[in-house]
């Protein structure tokens, strides 16, 4: 068939709208992909998060860690000093290039004189989620070789508020 | 020196959570620029020459042959090697960690190995297990003052707080241990209270503006980071108190690293412990030339000392930090003027 010249920008436009048309279809429509998350599963998944950051604050706080009575919590209050932002990077103490989960390891069993955690265990993860919550907003910055305070913490019962 | 009225102080330290508006008004900024704090006037009543040790924060476990014993008696050893021996120590609370009488026994036994008397103050680990009970037995009164060539030098109790247990129906264990977490989230903010502020007024009537005088109290006396309790919340009323006095040095414990401050006429320092160093807080130092370097995790001895004071015939002041490992600047290493 052929087609003027007039005639060709008309119908190539009408075929895109046509295209663009069926695409929002399949995606709203759930075909091609997940439809946006609503406020009541993100609200889900930030209190899974919470839920971690809790079961961490509790084991960071608990000298069952260890076994000479000392807990994280003892060094690094809120869970400052411990520079998740700057992970991996080299550990002296470890002689290489290492994670945070390492690192968490070592403090527990060389200071603290306990048992290491499965890298992969519920455990670990809550411990990073505590460390990791406490310097939200922090730039990461892997090797920085300068201490970051934790993120400023006003709230609570009898404290000022900012 | 900047005066500053008992209205305004308050004031400021209400409306202020973080400390930095609060010390930004307070502190000369001038002297911090050359590493050391800014002398604050000498007291002009001549006094005999001394020198006197400090340590705190031991946080001894009930724990045999536990690292923090060694450490706390490297400290003792180390003030007892002392030339001239200082004519006293005071310490500054936090014996014990969780409040236990076998704690306070341990640190006692180390502390009888001083060569000089030595006067104590209760942290908050050492209280809140029996509200005190054992810490009294062994070491007498919570808030005590005593007169040393021609010093004044007082102690006083400022980690109480209000009844956080009673109504959470907390037992005494669980008490301890929500006082135990630096950041509790429950234990709101301490002081010394009523009783102790009407006693410091008595105990400070009758003494003349030009008495040289010395406070040790567990916290700071000033509002440096209210969330870990690096503060006490009636000092304002403290400090209006003392303001009669030409002069005023002012210890504490509690904070586990260098740090310095000047309030109107009061020179305010922190001492290092002899269990673990803390970070400094995520708030602007008063005076940022006056501060530790950062620790080594692998050292368990980094960030750990004793210290010594040494007072000069016109009050003029100097602390010493003794840090076990090579921790402090130079600046801070020559000795801080009180």
């Amino acid at each position: 068939m052929k087609i003027s010249r007039k005639a060709y920008p008309v119908r190539t436009l009408g075929t895109a709208l046509l295209v663009t048309a069926a695409l929002t279809t399949l995606v709203t429509g759930n075909v091609l992909a997940k439809p946006v998350r609503s406020d009541k599963q993100v609200a889900e998944e930030r209190s899974a998060l919470m839920a971690a950051v809790a079961k961490g604050d509790g084991l960071w706080h608990d000298g069952k860690l260890g076994s000479n009575g000392l807990a994280c919590g003892n060094c690094h209050p809120d869970g400052s000093a411990t520079n998740p932002h700057t992970f991996p990077k080299y550990q002296s103490n470890l002689g290489r290039v290492g994670t945070l989960r390492e690192m968490i390891n070592w403090c527990i069993t060389v200071p603290m004189q306990g048992k290491p955690l499965a890298y992969d265990s519920a455990e670990m993860v809550a411990m990073e989620a505590y460390a990791t919550f406490a310097h939200r907003g922090v730039a990461i910055a892997p090797a920085k070789d300068e201490q970051h305070g934790a993120v400023p913490v006003f709230g609570g019962p009898g404290y000022p508020q900012p | 020196m900047q005066k500053i009225s008992r209205r305004q102080f308050l004031g400021y330290s209400m409306k202020t959570g973080a400390a930095t508006l609060f010390t930004g008004i307070l502190a000369p900024s001038a002297s911090s620029f050359f590493g050391y704090g800014g002398v604050a006037a000498a007291a002009t009543k001549k006094i005999t020459p001394f020198t006197f040790a400090v340590l705190t924060d031991a946080h001894l476990y009930d724990i045999a042959d536990h690292k923090f014993d060694k450490f706390l008696e490297k400290a003792v050893a180390d003030v007892n090697s002392l030339n001239p021996l200082p004519d006293l120590l005071l310490y500054a609370g936090d014996i014990g960690q969780s409040g236990k009488e076998a704690e306070l026994k341990k640190g006692k036994k180390i502390l009888d190995k001083l060569k000089m008397p030595y006067k104590v103050i209760p942290g908050e680990h050492d209280y809140y297990l029996d509200m005190g009970a054992a810490w009294r037995g062994l070491f007498g009164d919570e808030h005590w003052s005593i007169d040393h060539k021609g010093v004044h030098i007082i102690g006083m109790n400022s980690i109480l707080v209000p009844d956080f247990w009673s109504m959470a129906g907390l037992t005494p264990k669980e008490r301890m241990g929500r006082m135990e977490e630096l950041e509790c989230h429950r234990c709101g903010l301490w002081g010394v209270g009523d009783k102790q502020l009407e006693w410091l007024e008595k105990d400070v009537k009758k003494l003349s503006p030009d008495t040289p005088v010395v406070i040790m109290t567990h916290s700071p006396l000033w509002s440096y980071y209210p969330r870990w309790n690096f503060q006490t919340y009636d000092a304002p009323e403290i400090l209006s108190t003392l303001s009669k006095f030409e002069k005023v040095i002012a210890i504490h414990g509690h904070v586990h690293q260098v740090v310095y401050n000047q309030m109107g006429n009061v020179t305010s320092a922190g001492l290092l412990s002899t269990s673990w160093p803390w970070p400094y807080p995520p708030v602007d130092l008063p005076y940022p030339a006056i501060k530790m370097n950062r620790v080594d995790p692998g050292d368990f001895e980094d960030g750990l000392g004793s210290h010594q004071v040494s007072l000069g015939g016109d009050f003029a002041g100097e602390i010493n930090y003794r840090a076990f490992s090579d921790l402090l600047p130079e600046n801070v290493r020559r000795g801080v003027k009180l």
